[in-house]
């Protein structure tokens, strides 16, 4: 009898983590991000610039302090996060999305990947993406008056909790929607709102009284604020606190993206 | 055995021996304009639009409100001496012609572009339609979009700020040209492009910039003098100026040299999209 199977195909062992799959992920997910920079990094960098400067031309000369900062050092840090938090939010779920209607999510479905290391894969894809886009628009916003972190642990902090959150958040949006249509349509109408009235541009003192406990109950608001703390040493609310409640924004939102990834909710058909 | 032909079959076709056959197709004669081809893409392209409505007549009004929202929260005091208008009613014009231009050129790139990377292009070449009609349906698929986004923009705002029209032939003029010269870029740019990413690249780079340098958000005065004259060729200035005389009789520039502007621009741009499309410049490959 002929032995065909002389040596046969090893199984490859990995311990609790197989760390092969989970870099391949996310390589693939980076890999996805920077090969069209133009988009993802070049664009919110002209974007940043322009709004930065149409409001340094508006403001001018007139001494507009909010919480004890010229304008347009309290605006810098806003666009800085915005950046970063519309890159986390693009990363996970186009690339679901995209698999999803191209019909290929199978090959992150069948592929030996617990949801855990899913998750971890697609959030670290989020985090560097979102933070190299930060690196990259604190870097052009150096010369219109950004500064180097007076508080640098806490900017770390603030940066890497809220790419993490919106990059669970986006996890969750790529689960659920099936057409790009929904995609842009929770971008428009849910993210851009959140993000863009979460004090970027303003501080919520000019806010009627009735809006304010509303606008202070927006996680993305402490994101903001945190990153402003780090950059400038000043911010709305305390710290601290805005800590504790990005920290536990962050243990819900893991728990349910870990519900959903491992029930297959609108994943594995 | 064929049937007799007869007086009646006038509109037969003839076969390779001369004789008439009946039962063929009617050949349709085309005037000076292929009306039905010209009316069945324009349905089309509207079509393509209204389909994703979400996207491309709600998103647009929602991220105007925003910015319109955020501006005035946050410019009300700073900027209240510098125009003699109330900030509100300075930015609803300069924000309504923003979502014009965006929307007008993202509808005619897009469907040149998908049409291209699809294959389906040749749908679009094939028939009988000349460069000419089909610049006029795609920069009229364009205006279409352009103009209801920018209504319905008018009609959200509206519930915010009151609008007053002042000179309304001016507004409508101004809306038409301006969507009209963002159509035909957009086409030229759909022509011209490979990829999405080239697509995107001309929106963040060249429309998102020349549209926010250009009055929309402030008023000409605050650019240092030795920078303003680079405003006065921007075309986009001189459209947005026009178009914020219309709803507050307001204005930073010369309407009438705006309008022979923009209207050589739109003159300029129709022709290179029609000597594109009569080379069939990177389209018919």
């Amino acid at each position: 009898m002929d032995k065909i199977w002389t040596i046969p195909p090893k199984l490859r062992h990995h311990g609790i983590v197989n760390h092969r799959g989970l870099l391949t992920l996310y390589r693939r997910e980076m890999h996805r991000g920077l090969k069209i920079w133009g988009i993802t990094l070049a664009a919110p960098a002209v974007r940043a610039l322009l709004f930065a400067g149409i409001f340094n031309l508006i403001i001018g000369d007139s001494n507009n302090v909010v919480l004890n900062l010229p304008y347009i050092e309290f605006l810098l840090p806003g666009l800085i996060t915005i950046a970063i938090l519309e890159r986390s939010f693009e990363s996970a779920s186009f690339s679901m999305i995209y698999d999803k209607t191209q019909g290929i999510f199978g090959d992150v479905s069948m592929a030996p990947l617990t949801p855990g290391e899913l998750i971890i894969a697609y959030c670290a894809a989020s985090a560097t993406g979102g933070l190299i886009v930060g690196v990259v628009v604190w870097f052009v916003l150096l010369p219109i008056g950004g500064q180097l972190p007076e508080e640098p642990l806490a900017l770390i902090f603030f940066a890497t909790m809220g790419t993490l959150i919106v990059g669970l958040l986006s996890q969750i949006v790529g689960i659920f929607t099936t057409k790009w249509d929904h995609l842009v349509g929770v971008q428009t109408f849910l993210f851009m709102p959140i993000v863009f009235l979460s004090g970027t541009f303003f501080s919520f003192d000019k806010l009627p009284a009735s809006i304010q406990p509303f606008a202070r109950g927006n996680p993305i608001f402490y994101i903001v604020d945190g990153v402003r703390y780090g950059i400038t040493g000043y911010c709305d609310s305390d710290p601290l606190t805005g800590g504790v409640i990005i920290s536990f924004c962050f243990i819900i939102l893991l728990a349910l993206t870990f519900l959903l990834f491992s029930r297959g909710f609108h994943l594995y058909r | 055995m064929k049937e007799p032909i007869t007086q009646k079959s006038r509109s037969s076709v003839s076969d390779n021996n001369g004789k008439l056959l009946s039962g063929h197709p009617v050949v349709r004669s085309i005037g000076f304009i292929n009306w039905r081809g010209v009316w069945s893409l324009y349905v089309r392209e509207v079509m393509r639009f209204y389909k994703i409505s979400i996207q491309t007549l709600i998103a647009p009004i929602v991220s105007t409100l925003i910015i319109f929202v955020v501006f005035i929260v946050s410019f009300n005091e700073s900027l209240n001496g510098k125009i003699d208008i109330p900030l509100s009613v300075f930015l609803v014009p300069g924000l309504i012609m923003m979502a014009i231009f965006q929307n007008s050129f993202a509808n005619t790139s897009s469907s040149i572009l998908v049409s291209k990377i699809q294959g389906n292009i040749i749908d679009i070449l094939m028939p009988p339609l000349n460069p000419f009609e089909l610049t006029l349906v795609f920069t009229l698929g364009g205006i279409t979009r352009g103009l209801l986004v920018g209504l319905l923009c008018a009609l959200a705002i509206n519930f915010i700020v009151e609008i007053r029209l002042y000179h309304p032939l001016i507004i409508i003029i101004y809306a038409i040209f301006s969507s009209m010269m963002l159509s035909l870029l957009g086409l030229i740019g759909g022509i011209l492009a490979e990829k999405y990413d080239h697509i995107a690249g001309m929106t963040n780079f060249v429309i998102v910039p020349l549209s926010f340098l250009s009055g929309t958000f402030f008023p000409i005065d605050l650019i240092p003098e030795s920078w303003r004259i680079l405003a006065w060729f921007n075309p986009f200035f001189h459209t947005i100026d026009g178009f914020r005389y219309g709803f507050t009789d307001h204005l930073d520039g010369e309407l009438w040299i705006g309008i022979t502007y923009i209207l050589l621009i739109n003159l300029f741009l129709s022709y290179v999209a029609l000597k594109f499309f009569s080379k069939g410049y990177k389209l018919k490959n």
